[in-house]
């Protein structure tokens, strides 16, 4: 089991993000934010090391919007 | 035909009519207007109505059905769009106040087709803010209401393009899905909508919520109405880095094919039980769907569902993920304009590490392998859209998606089209959907066998009713 993540850790890192939230904003995120992080737990258990991520760049492609 | 008979009729239907002069484009036109006019105080469904535009648009349908320029099924016929699709000279709010006094100064590459096609643009629709978290309840605008009972949700993001086409307010509209959006509204107010394969419909103009999820799609009250939508907006867009250059078939050829013979796998165990599980009501409605395709001659199987359940774990990640990277801008600088749903949900995105990100998307690449390995035996997949009926705004639990089963985003996260479509309604008179999952850029099969349930069925006759109607 991973550590949770406090409030104080999440005050530290939203101030770092530059996010100027209240305490009580963040008490309210803490639940989320630590859901979160065990999902990325699970997840990781799915994946070995010859799996590449499902994202593209494809190089001739220069198109401008 | 009376105005409410005109604004209920399907797109086939009135653009038979129109060809015959039964009535004009402008006729159809302002029975829809009227029917906003009179009912839509109490569903919301509307942020912006664009009467002047919808009748000038009307009488130029109107000259140029007489005078023989004739260009297509959609000629002359009434919709409106999720109000995410950026429309020229027309506000587009994405529900928030971020952008609540937004006009664009270009359309959306869809937008342009429907014009193309001689739509009749009657206004933008409500929505989840910025197509995420839920009933934007502190919006500047009011959530929009189910019209089967507007004490409940009309399920989201694009409420509003649900909410109308059930109430009879428009003929068609376009939403847009990057967990369900299109989906779960389609089977909350018992509606048919397409979530196209991915890159099949172009992004270009859509405000995004997170660009490797989003997917643009029709919604309409019958499946051929949605094929004729798809029709009309699919297509290569060089606009849209994701749109994919396949060709488009005729995606109502097949559609009276039926289904004999064809492999529909459901993937039940390991998934339609996930924690709080399916509602009963909804599970045996959608059981009795399963042997009305059956006796269409489809060959119904059970499949595992465990690599569709892990997809919501995976889907919400990259979700939160890019939407907050997409806004953070706006996060730093006033967060307070942002409604609290999707302001708590998106600020999860900022506390996410780039290895958290990748760790995501390197699980979408084995789930997507897993999932798709199915179509090795089986031509679709079918499940409940939704694992409820809609819920009353009071009951309105915001954690509850992570308590059921999501039956929606994996295939957003695989890119797989997924139509829903009516397949029942609960003792309280609550609509069920069906979802039809088929290989990608295989549209036009999942829109065949939802075509043979529905000819099978009667279920997208029903029509809400209000105090008003005759």
């Amino acid at each position: 089991m991973a550590k949770e993540i406090t409030l104080v850790e999440l005050q530290t890192m939203s101030s770092r993000l530059g996010l100027r939230l209240s305490d009580e904003e963040l008490e309210k995120l803490l639940p989320g934010v630590n859901r979160s992080h065990h999902q990325i737990l699970e997840l990781r258990e799915l994946i070995t090391d010859s799996i590449e991520p499902a994202a593209a760049f494809v190089a001739s492609r220069t198109e401008k919007r | 035909m009376t105005p409410t008979e005109l604004s209920h009729l399907s797109i086939t239907e009135a653009s038979s009519g129109l060809r015959r002069k039964e009535f004009s484009p402008v006729e159809l036109a302002q029975a829809c207007l009227e029917r906003i006019e009179s009912i839509d105080g109490k569903l919301h469904s509307f942020i912006t109505i664009t009467a002047d535009l919808a009748l000038k648009q009307a009488r130029n349908a109107e000259q140029e059905l007489r005078v023989g320029i004739d260009k297509g099924p959609l000629h002359g016929i009434p919709i409106a769009l999720k109000d995410l699709y950026a429309t020229k000279n027309i506000r587009t709010t994405c529900h928030s106040a971020v952008l609540q006094d937004w006009v664009p100064d270009h359309d959306a590459a869809t937008v342009t087709k429907l014009r193309e096609a001689g739509t009749i643009l009657l206004g933008k629709l409500g929505m989840h803010e910025f197509a995420f978290g839920g009933p934007s309840v502190d919006a500047p605008f009011p959530a929009v209401r189910n019209p089967w009972n507007t004490a409940h949700i009309p399920g989201g993001s694009s409420s509003g393009s649900g909410a109308a086409l059930a109430a009879g307010l428009c003929l068609g509209s376009l939403g847009s899905d990057t967990g369900g959006s299109i989906r779960t509204p389609s089977s909350h107010c018992a509606v048919v909508g397409m979530k196209p394969t991915y890159g099949r419909v172009s992004r270009y103009g859509i405000v995004p919520l997170s660009w490797s999820l989003d997917h643009a799609g029709p919604m309409a009250r019958n499946v051929e109405d949605c094929a004729i939508l798809l029709q009309a907006i699919a297509g290569y867009d060089p606009k849209d880095p994701a749109s994919a250059n396949v060709p488009v078939p005729n995606l109502r050829a097949e559609l009276k094919n039926g289904i004999k013979g064809l492999r529909v796998g459901v993937p039940r165990a390991n998934w339609f039980n996930e924690n709080k599980g399916t509602d009963s009501e909804t599970e045996s409605i959608f059981n009795d769907a399963l042997k009305i395709l059956e006796g269409l001659g489809a060959i119904v199987f059970e499949i595992d569902g465990q690599p569709f359940s892990l997809a919501r774990k995976v889907n919400q990640t990259i979700l939160t993920a890019e939407a907050y990277a997409y806004h953070e801008k706006r996060f730093q600088e006033a967060p307070q304009k942002f409604g609290s749903s999707v302001r708590r949900r998106m600020l999860e995105g900022a506390f996410l590490s780039a290895a958290d990100y990748i760790a995501a998307l390197r699980a979408r690449t084995v789930l997507n392998e897993q999932i798709r390995a199915n179509f090795s035996r089986v031509d679709v997949f079918a499940t409940p859209t939704a694992p409820r009926p809609p819920e009353t705004f009071e009951a309105m639990d915001p954690n509850e998606q992570n308590l059921r089963p999501s039956f929606t985003n994996p295939f957003n996260l695989t890119g797989l089209p997924a139509i829903s479509l009516p397949c029942g309604f609960t003792k309280d008179n609550l609509p069920v959907g069906l979802q039809i999952v088929a290989q990608p850029f295989e549209e036009s099969t999942a829109f065949r066998v939802a075509y043979a349930y529905e000819r099978a069925t009667e279920w997208h006759k029903r029509r809400p009713r209000f105090e008003k109607d005759p």
